[in-house]
């Protein structure tokens, strides 16, 4: 299996739009690491730049320590799962599956032929064909359709050959540019837990592109979170949700997304005192380590929507409750208080009318400070 | 796609669109003065196509006082032979060229080499620089294509005299090379065609391709040209047909009667004056001749209608 490394890749178009800005990543053997961020962040132009199909303007790529950079698609071995599918129509199952394969075996025995390489040689890679073709069908429930043409084939059936396609090839790196946003949801639900199965059974390195941040939570090893076309966070799903990096993050990851709120923060010994008009919360000192002792600074608040809970104290923050969301067995609640606009989310046997004036308290332990900068990131 | 709105005003429709009707029963609700006038168009089309192609069989058959008669007289009666003479046809095609038994065999052979290998040349090189000209990027791209374009306007018979001198200059005058070799560098109306469909494939294909191992070539042979099935049966009916009975193209460089094509062979019908001699047995020849021609447009047309819905799944 193989590993993948970006140094300090760009991609600038013509008229100097960056799509991609300075990537570095590195891609474990068998990692699966999932490229997440809004339309237009350049998550997909980074992966085709490491499947070939783009060149990268700046910067060096190397897989399994080669560097690749500049070497061509088809010379980089790797294979892609297309948003579209792409399958040939004019071909079967079974010859989708076996194209590249097929090609490649066709290339190497006009090389043998013209060497005068032996025949038994032939016959074993096409038997070799064969068994893997045979094997991804099994693994992929395709073994019924191989005579069919795409065009007989439902959107998920397409969708499998897509993946089995890739996976005859056994690649060093296999690349998915959304395969999933063409499915319907409940399929989609079943089709990722079906990736996540496939990639620890086969452990092989794999780059996922996806906008659905839930996606790439439930699927990734890692997650790279992009925004205009810059890295802004690399790590384990858990890592990001719980500490993001910066506001931009917070806000993509997560739904409900986490709820902010604009104000005064000051560090006073260990404990943090947030001033949000007359209204003053306190954390500690751990929420926050970049700020120094004594200062006080404009900050964001932010806090997600499972560590807000409704209470009866009268010194908690009050709010008036907007809309309530009935999601079987919790609910969101949307609240308009001092803070702005907040969701709650709230276990559906206690959900409060909508239009009542309630009391909310916070979590201390979950408040995250960010900079009220453009770049917003954490203290 | 959907069915042509029978009956309806323009007016009426512009409001509420009535629900669609499922395909052919629009046109079994057409009223009967509709499909009647519909059927008399299409009787008189035919039959102002037909009447031509009806008059040659008539004639063909006839003998050769008969074939005389019937060309002199008004008469429309006078075109129907007393007694049909099959015999006319064997006997035109033995005429035709100058080989002592079945003398059809030379200028047939010439005809089927030149057809085959200029159907095969325009098919290969118009795909070939269509597919450049759709997926390629290169400097000068759309002005290339442009040019192209341009040589359409221009009549052939403009370029016989350049190209009759150029082709002297290569000592390629009396060989069958001025009718073939062009062919192998593209037609513009037909790359025209290639690189319209092209356009339209959906990218990732081309994508999936290059990362299966494909090189650019590879894309074309593999990817392309099982794509354009449906372009590539209209560019073989129409170069078929076109070069099957070009006259001009073989009177202009072929000189020598064993070099001859069918259609320069048919040609040696005529006498010196400019008449024709025998005219019932030219009528039996060009009929005879015709043939491969009504055989491969009846053939084309089941992959026509394919290639249309096939394109309409594509992707």
């Amino acid at each position: 299996m193989s590993t993948l490394s970006l140094t300090g890749v760009s991609k600038i178009y013509p008229g100097g739009v960056r799509a991609v800005d300075r990537a570095s990543l590195e891609v474990r053997d068998g990692e699966f690491v999932v490229l997440v961020g809004p339309s237009g962040c350049g998550k997909s132009t980074l992966l085709r730049i490491v499947a070939g199909l783009e060149e990268a303007s700046e910067g060096e790529l190397s897989i399994d320590g080669r560097p690749v950079t500049h070497l061509a698609a088809r010379d980089r071995d790797v294979a892609m799962v297309f948003q579209s599918y792409a399958l040939y129509p004019f071909l079967s199952v079974q010859q989708n599956l076996a194209f590249g394969l097929m090609h490649r075996r066709r290339v190497r025995g006009v090389m043998s032929r013209l060497t005068g390489a032996g025949r038994t040689a032939r016959r074993s890679e096409r038997l070799e064909i064969d068994r893997r073709v045979r094997e991804a069908a099994e693994m992929l429930g395709l073994t019924p359709l191989l005579d069919r043409r795409p065009a007989q084939l439902s959107g998920g059936q397409r969708q499998r050959v897509a993946l089995g396609r890739a996976l005859v090839r056994e690649p060093k790196i296999f690349l998915f540019d959304e395969p999933l946003s063409n499915l319907d949801a409940k399929l989609r639900h079943e089709m990722r837990a079906e990736l996540r199965q496939l990639h620890r059974r086969l452990r092989a390195t794999m780059l996922y592109v996806t906008h659905d941040q839930e996606e790439a939570m439930s699927l990734g090893d890692r997650v790279v979170v992009l925004r205009d076309g810059v890295i802004q966070q690399v790590g384990a799903p858990i890592d990001v949700y719980r500490e993001p990096a910066n506001r931009f993050v917070a806000a993509f990851v997560g739904s409900p997304a986490m709820n902010f709120a604009t104000g005064t923060l000051e560090r006073r010994g260990d404990r943090l005192h947030f001033e949000l008009g007359a209204i003053v919360f306190e954390a500690d000192h751990s929420r926050a380590l970049g700020i120094a002792d004594g200062a006080r600074e404009p900050a964001v608040l932010g806090i997600r929507a499972e560590h807000l809970a409704i209470v009866d104290s009268a010194t908690a923050l009050s709010a008036r409750v907007d809309t309530v969301e009935l999601l079987g067995d919790r609910a969101e609640v949307r609240v308009e208080s001092a803070a702005g606009r907040w969701t709650l989310r709230v276990d559906a046997a206690r959900v409060p009318r909508e239009g009542a004036e309630t009391k909310i308290a916070l979590d201390a332990g979950a408040v995250h400070f960010f900079r009220t900068d453009a770049e917003g990131a954490r203290f | 796609m959907t069915a042509a709105p029978t009956g309806a005003l323009p007016l009426a429709s512009s409001s509420a669109t009535p629900p669609r009707s499922p395909r052919g029963t629009s046109g079994r609700k057409r009223s009967l003065t509709g499909t009647l006038a519909l059927y008399v168009l299409l009787g008189l089309g035919t039959s102002v196509m037909m009447a031509p192609l009806l008059w040659m069989l008539l004639v063909s058959l006839q003998d050769e006082a008969g074939a005389m008669r019937a060309t002199a007289s008004a008469d429309i009666t006078a075109l129907i032979p007393e007694r049909p003479h099959f015999e006319n046809y064997a006997d035109g095609l033995r005429r035709l060229g100058n080989g002592t038994w079945a003398g059809f065999i030379d200028p047939l052979a010439n005809t089927v080499i030149v057809t085959a290998l200029v159907t095969l040349g325009t098919v290969l090189s118009s795909s070939l620089v269509a597919f450049a000209m759709a997926r390629i990027r290169f400097r000068g791209r759309n002005g290339l294509f442009l040019l192209m374009l341009a040589t359409m306007m221009l009549p052939a018979q403009v370029t016989i005299i350049p190209l009759f001198l150029l082709f002297r200059s290569l000592g390629w005058v009396d060989t069958l090379l001025p009718l073939i070799v062009p062919a192998f560098f593209g037609s513009a109306f037909f790359i025209f065609l290639y690189r319209q469909f092209i356009v339209q494939i959906p990218e990732a294909l081309f994508e999936a391709g290059r990362l299966d191992g494909l090189s650019w070539l590879g894309l074309w042979w593999r990817l392309v040209l099982p794509l354009c099935r449906p372009v590539t049966a209209i560019c073989v009916v129409f170069t078929f047909i076109y070069t099957w009975n070009d006259f001009l193209g073989p009177l202009v460089y072929l000189h020598r009667p064993e070099e001859a094509t069918l259609s320069v062979a048919l040609n040696s019908f005529r006498n010196q004056y400019g008449g024709v001699n025998r005219l019932n047995l030219l009528m039996a020849a060009s009929l005879a001749t015709m043939l491969p021609c009504i055989i491969l447009f009846m053939a084309a047309q089941r992959q026509f209608i394919r290639g249309l819905g096939a394109g309409a799944v594509k992707g």
